[in-house]
């Protein structure tokens, strides 16, 4: 079989799996559904690999292949095909999508055991994974599209899984417009690059461009730019990022999948595959590394100070996914990638961790309730141990090797990049710093009640249930979670997941050793070849200097968080106090929510106010006599003027006709 | 006399039309705007079939004069309809529809 | 002197899709009178419109005049009647047991929808101001008989006096406008309109100008185009739900075609005059119609609005003036009328069961009581919007193409937002139908205290009728159908393009 037909069945095993489930789920047992599903993702990532093989077997300059399946929409100048693109970045993409879902399916199978909705889960879960594999393996910018919208869709699905929740809603329905702000941009972005270069084609695309386009020409600015709108929104940076807080309202499996390994990258991939379009506008690259530094810096501020798990672990997300964007902005596209690969593994771990323990906590997630765990239970609190130390890039770890690679190229290029550098140290501080306040917090210490629990009976403790955000009392029924709270060490499936990805968590960095190994930057060289930065190598010395650094930060960062949250438990406290300001404008989140209702929200309602007072005064009045419509923002407007008088709908139609005439006769003179 | 100041006269009829549709409020009289309004096309299509030279314009007269026939008809079965339901014959007091 | 006459030349085949239309006419008039065939109505119309069809698709391919030039038959033309036939077969469907079609009289009900048809293919064929004249109104008088049909509601009654002032203002306008044109040009046929006006030039002349005016403001009443839409809501939330459904789409779709007719093909040569001007009120309507639907809690007012939105989309397609606009247009139409047929049988369906009317109440958990229903409902709201994988998405992305292509960005950009904000309110009924629990259905807690004679009996079976259930299934069916393999509809929309240019 030829590459791409194996990459075909990549796409088709999840597709069939969600029909499968979505159709049959009202037959279907519960565990045969999860069965189909999980087994429906490994059969993908077993073609995944298959495609992997075939790839390795042909020259690395021959490693890229098109294929596609019928004509999409052949028109006058539209020639899109439904075709997909298989070259080492894509197959990478699919291998890490499909490989850390297939782990989460495996998880999800123990963990929403309980869960009214599981076979709707299922199917949801396999739909996201297929929008996001035809994302990452589509050939063409329209399918790119497709994927992308598909996949902001899924993951309103399941962050709003839990729909009785008003909270879950809300929390969909804004992943969901910010994701649509970000399809518009890369919508824009598409047809620009169709106006100019005539096709929508990768190939036909990235081969145009550079002869088209001459350095930093606005037009190829503008297209990347909204490209990084695109990117922004998906990839949760600023300041299009406050959706991924809120997303932590879905289950916990759901936050592992989307918002640590597969959707938040979807950005930094597209990022990497454009790169040609990036070369030719340094400045877009420029800002939007800045952008994914500031993020970095701003996330793990914030992330400092969260008190919900989730959430702290979501700021996290958000803070390393800045590394990424940092890395192929500036032209360290495999170790962008490297990063991305094992921020899937140790994240979806912690994230698995978390559900772990939010069910020993009866679905509360406050860490300020947590502690003693480290004796209650074992392990959770290893794979908690393994995800913190590679987040924290301690030394030998996969983290340590991924970040610290970002960071030498950055220097290694020179000039003024080097402010990534030492920033990204600084970030890779605040990062072992809040990681282990969580693992501090909730490891050592005296058992708080359900660590008591577990000790002493061995069963998860009961509580009401209710909503963790607010506290509302909720019932089990469709809509909400599920009656039993399912950890780690009682589900055989739980554990081989997590255990399988704290092994990769701790020795994924060993295939990119420094002067050992350099796996993943020579399978992905065929792809980035055409880019001028990527004859930029740090040299051996000086990326073992990097890592020796970063190495260091590291161990401190740890100690000042024993320090902190273990030795004098009373400092932080302390800290609050003398530090109250900042303390506030990190604990507020920099009062992103606040500026948007500010800029925003506040500004349409102040709109529709104005209307509903002065306009209606004085311009209806004053016309027809007429009352008042409702008011919703600008809405109010349209329906205040929508009054029901058929004779002031004369009146608009004969103002309409005479402004009409009257801006073609003066037009015309 | 010039043929313009048919076409002037014409707009003036189309004019008044159009201020009674605006202003009176029994359904009977805006269907009389309405006919005022038709008609001063007929006188505009008539005038500029005498300016043009061709025929056309009458031919499109006697048409718009069925048609709008047709249309009163219509209008009038309506308020018929409304005035058996013992509604008011008042636009300004039908409007349940509205928003 | 007896002078001789010749008889003209009549090309029937042409004109066969018109003929069967007048003769079905009587045909089924007729059983108005004579009572026992009172109820073979709709059979009678189905079997006029399956042969209208016919006799339309036996004509594909062919590009002349009829009538001595009056008319044109060309795939656009075909095109669009075909809307305008499968709309009529639709709502023939949704008329089954309506309360209207009772007040009214099957047969003269069904006579008028089979006018109301015969106008429109009338209209996309219209290519000489007369013909355009009588088309319309042959077009709207029946709707705006049908509008008031449903007698006993007094919303019914005012829709259609509402309808028929607004609308006959609209004909009168347009009428002037043409009576200008004709004046300006020299001529009533389109093509030597164009020739007449190309002469000339237009600039300075300002009885061409007034009279696009004119024309333009007439055009863009019919087809919902802010600022003159306001009737829409109104008319559509009045009328009984399946007319508005008929016209949602079908007097949309013949009225852009001889918008297109009208501006691409005679005023052609004044392209840079009107087209910053059509661009303003496509953008108007796209802003004033996503924004005016947000509050909406009646399905057909906020299909009413969500209508005036698409047809500033639609717009669009005929503001940039070329071949791919048209493409655009026509194939936009067919998947606004697909998503709209589905959204329309299941509202007419569960107006019928509950007590809700076309509140979104009455969608509240369809999810779960019927998912026949909720399943095409949730694809037209889908489609509406834009999700790919229907064919609203294909259609919205021609659309943007041809914009950008035109050189007409800023319109583009207008249709992505206006797609954003659209999303708050078909989300919101797709959430309604999916994520909450079901109202109040059957009648035994009647509502409405001492019933009112507006109140209709509760048909607690209406979500399983064939006839309902079958047209929305069919039609979302077609919506993602056409959104995975657009091609043969992109074919379709090409044909009707090239016949144009």
């Amino acid at each position: 079989m030829s590459c791409t037909s194996w990459a075909w069945l990549v796409l088709l095993f999840p597709l069939l799996g969600s029909i499968v489930i979505g159709l049959g789920f009202r037959a279907l047992p519960a565990k045969t559904a999860g069965i189909i599903g999980t087994a429906a993702i490994g059969l993908a990532f077993a073609c995944g690999v298959a495609t992997l093989l075939c790839l390795l077997g042909e020259d690395p300059e021959a490693r890229h292949h098109a294929s596609s399946l019928w004509d999409y929409a052949n028109a006058a100048g539209l020639d899109i095909k439904l075709g997909i693109f298989v070259d080492p970045l894509s197959v990478f993409m699919v291998l890490v999508v499909t490989g850390v879902s297939t782990l989460i399916h495996l998880y999800s199978f123990g963990y929403m055991q309980s869960d009214e909705g599981y076979r709707r889960f299922f199917s949801y879960l396999n739909f996201f994974v297929f929008s996001m594999l035809l994302l990452v393996l589509a050939g063409n910018f329209v399918l790119l599209i497709v994927g992308w919208a598909f996949v902001g869709f899924a993951s309103y699905a399941l962050i709003s899984f839990w729909y009785r929740r008003g909270t879950a809603t809300g929390a969909g329905m804004k992943a969901f417009v910010i994701n649509v702000v970000g399809d518009i941009g890369l919508v824009l972005a598409a047809f620009l690059i169709f106006r100019e270069l005539g096709s929508f084609d990768y190939e036909t695309v990235f081969t145009k461009a550079p002869q088209v386009f001459s350095v930093n020409e606005w037009t190829i600015t503008a297209i990347c730019l909204l490209l990084l709108v695109g990117a922004f929104a998906k990839s949760a940076q600023l300041p299009l990022h406050t959706w991924l807080p809120d997303a932590m309202e879905g289950p916990t499996p759901v936050s592992a999948l989307i918002h640590a390994a597969t959707m938040v990258t979807a950005g930094v991939y597209l990022i990497a595959r454009t790169h040609v379009l990036f070369d030719l506008a340094p400045t877009a690259a420029d800002i939007a590394a800045f952008t994914g530094l500031a993020t970095l810096l701003v996330a793990g501020t914030i992330a400092l100070v969260m008190t919900d798990l989730k959430r702290a672990i979501a700021y996290s997300t958000m803070s390393q996914i800045g590394y990424m964007v940092v890395g192929v902005s500036i032209g360290a596209y495999s170790a962008g990638m490297f990063h991305l690969m094992t921020h899937a593994f140790f994240k979806a771990l912690l994230f698995m961790v978390a559900g772990s323990i939010i069910a020993a906590m009866a679905n509360r997630q406050n860490i300020d309730e947590m502690s003693g765990f480290g004796k209650a239970m074992r392990f959770t609190s290893a794979m908690l141990l393994i995800g913190g130390l590679a987040l924290a890039a301690f030394p030998l770890t996969s983290g340590f090797f991924s970040k610290d690679e970002i960071l030498a190229f950055a220097e290694a290029r020179g000039g003024f990049y080097v402010i990534f550098t030492w920033l990204g140290y600084v970030g890779a501080l605040l990062t072992a710093i809040y990681t282990f306040r969580l693992v501090f917090r909730i490891l050592p210490g005296k058992a708080c009640k359900e660590a008591q629990e577990l000790i002493d009976t061995g069963h998860v403790v009961h509580a009401e249930p209710e909503n963790p955000a607010t506290g509302e009392v909720e019932d089990t029924d469709v809509g909400f979670p599920g009656s039993e709270h399912h950890i780690a060490e009682q589900s055989w499936p739980m554990k081989v997941a997590m255990g399988v990805l704290g092994f990769l968590a701790l020795v994924g960095g060993l295939v990119q050793v420094p002067g050992v190994d350099d796996v993943i930057g020579k399978f992905l060289e065929p792809t980035f070849a055409d880019s001028p930065l990527s004859h930029i190598h740090p040299t051996v010395g000086a990326e073992w200097e990097g890592l020796g650094i970063g190495g260091v930060i590291s161990i401190v960062g740890i100690g000042i968080a024993y320090f902190l949250y273990v030795a004098r438990p009373e400092t932080p406290a302390m800290l609050i106090q003398r530090l109250r300001p900042a303390y506030t404008l990190f604990h507020n989140k920099w009062y992103f929510d606040e500026l948007i209702d500010f800029l925003i929200v506040r500004p349409i309602l102040g709109v529709g106010r104005f209307a509903n007072r002065t306009f209606e005064r004085l311009v209806v009045d004053g016309l027809v006599t007429g009352t008042a419509g409702t008011v919703r923002g600008a809405g109010g407007i349209v329906r205040l003027v929508q009054s029901g008088f058929v004779r002031s709908y004369a009146l608009l139609l004969i103002a309409g006709f005479a402004g009409l005439a009257l801006y073609f006769l003066i037009q015309s003179s | 006399m010039a043929i313009e100041w048919y076409v002037v006269l014409s707009s003036l009829i189309f004019a008044v039309g159009a201020m009674g549709i605006l202003t009176r409020r029994s359904p009977i009289v805006i269907l009389l705007c309405l006919e005022l309004m038709l008609n001063a096309g007929n006188l505009a299509l008539i005038a500029f079939s005498r300016m043009v030279g061709n025929q056309e314009g009458q031919v499109f007269a006697l048409v718009v004069m069925v048609v709008a026939a047709c249309e009163v008809v219509i209008g009038l079965g309506i308020i018929v309809a409304i005035f058996r339901r013992k509604l008011p014959l008042d636009v300004d007091e039908l409007r349940e529809l509205q928003g | 002197m007896i002078a001789a006459f010749h008889a003209p030349d009549i090309y029937y085949a042409g004109l066969s899709p018109v003929i069967a239309l007048t003769v079905a006419i009587c045909v089924v008039l007729l059983t108005a009178v004579f009572q026992p065939l009172r109820r073979t109505a709709p059979a009678l119309t189905l079997i006029a419109l399956a042969t209208t069809a016919g006799l339309l698709i036996w004509q594909g391919g062919e590009e002349i005049d009829l009538v001595s030039g009056a008319l044109r038959l060309d795939d656009l033309a075909i095109a669009i009647s075909l809307i305008a036939v499968l709309s009529a077969a639709f709502a023939v469907l949704l008329s089954i047991r309506e309360p209207a079609v009772e007040q009214a009289g099957s047969g003269e009900y069904h006579a008028l929808l089979l006018g109301s048809v015969l106008g429109m293919a009338l209209l996309a064929q219209a290519q000489n101001l007369v013909s355009l004249f009588v088309a319309i109104e042959t077009l709207s008088i029946p709707l705006y008989i049908l509008c008031a049909t449903d007698l006993r509601r007094e919303r019914s009654l005012e829709a259609g006096l509402k309808y028929l002032i607004i609308g006959s203002l609209g004909s009168a306008t347009l009428l002037y406008g043409l009576a200008f044109l004709y004046g300006g040009s020299g001529s009533t046929d389109f093509a030597g309109i164009a020739a007449g006006i190309g002469q000339k030039g237009v600039t300075g002349d300002p009885l061409v100008l007034i009279g696009i005016a004119l024309a333009a403001v007439g055009l863009a009443f019919k087809t919902s185009i802010a600022p003159f839409h306001q009737w829409t809501p109104d008319v559509y939330q009045g009328a009984p739900t399946p007319i508005t459904g008929f016209m949602a789409v079908a007097t949309k779709a013949a009225a852009f075609a001889v918008f297109v007719r009208f501006f691409d093909v005679a005023l052609i040569s004044e392209a840079s005059e009107w087209q910053p001007a059509l661009a303003v009120l496509a953008a108007a309507s796209i802003v004033i119609g996503n924004v005016g639907a947000l509050g909406q809690s009646s399905l057909k007012r906020l299909l009413g609005y969500s209508g005036i939105a698409q047809a500033g989309y639609i717009l669009g397609g005929l503001v940039v003036a070329s071949e791919a606009g048209v493409n655009a247009l026509v194939f936009y139409l067919v998947a606004y009328a697909f998503m709209n047929f589905a959204a329309f049988a299941v509202v007419v369906a569960r107006e019928r069961e509950t007590i809700y009317g076309d509140d979104i109440r009455a969608v509240q958990g369809l999810g779960a009581e019927r998912p026949l229903l909720a399943w095409p409902l949730t694809i037209s709201m889908l489609g509406l919007a834009g999700l790919p994988a229907t064919a609203g998405f294909i259609g919205k992305l021609y659309l943007i193409e041809a914009l950008v292509e035109g050189d007409y960005t800023w319109l583009a950009v207008f249709i992505a937002v206006g797609t954003m904000i659209s999303l708050a309110y078909y989300l919101r009924v797709v959430a309604a139908m999916w994520m909450r629990p079901g109202g109040e259905t059957s009648a035994a807690a009647p509502a409405i205290v001492g019933a009112s004679p507006e109140a209709d009996p509760i048909d607690p079976e209406a979500g399983r009728r064939m006839y309902l259930v079958a047209p929305a299934l069919l039609a979302a069916a077609a919506v993602v159908i056409f959104g995975v393999i657009p091609q043969p509809l992109v074919e379709f929309a090409e044909h009707a393009g090239a016949s144009l240019f």
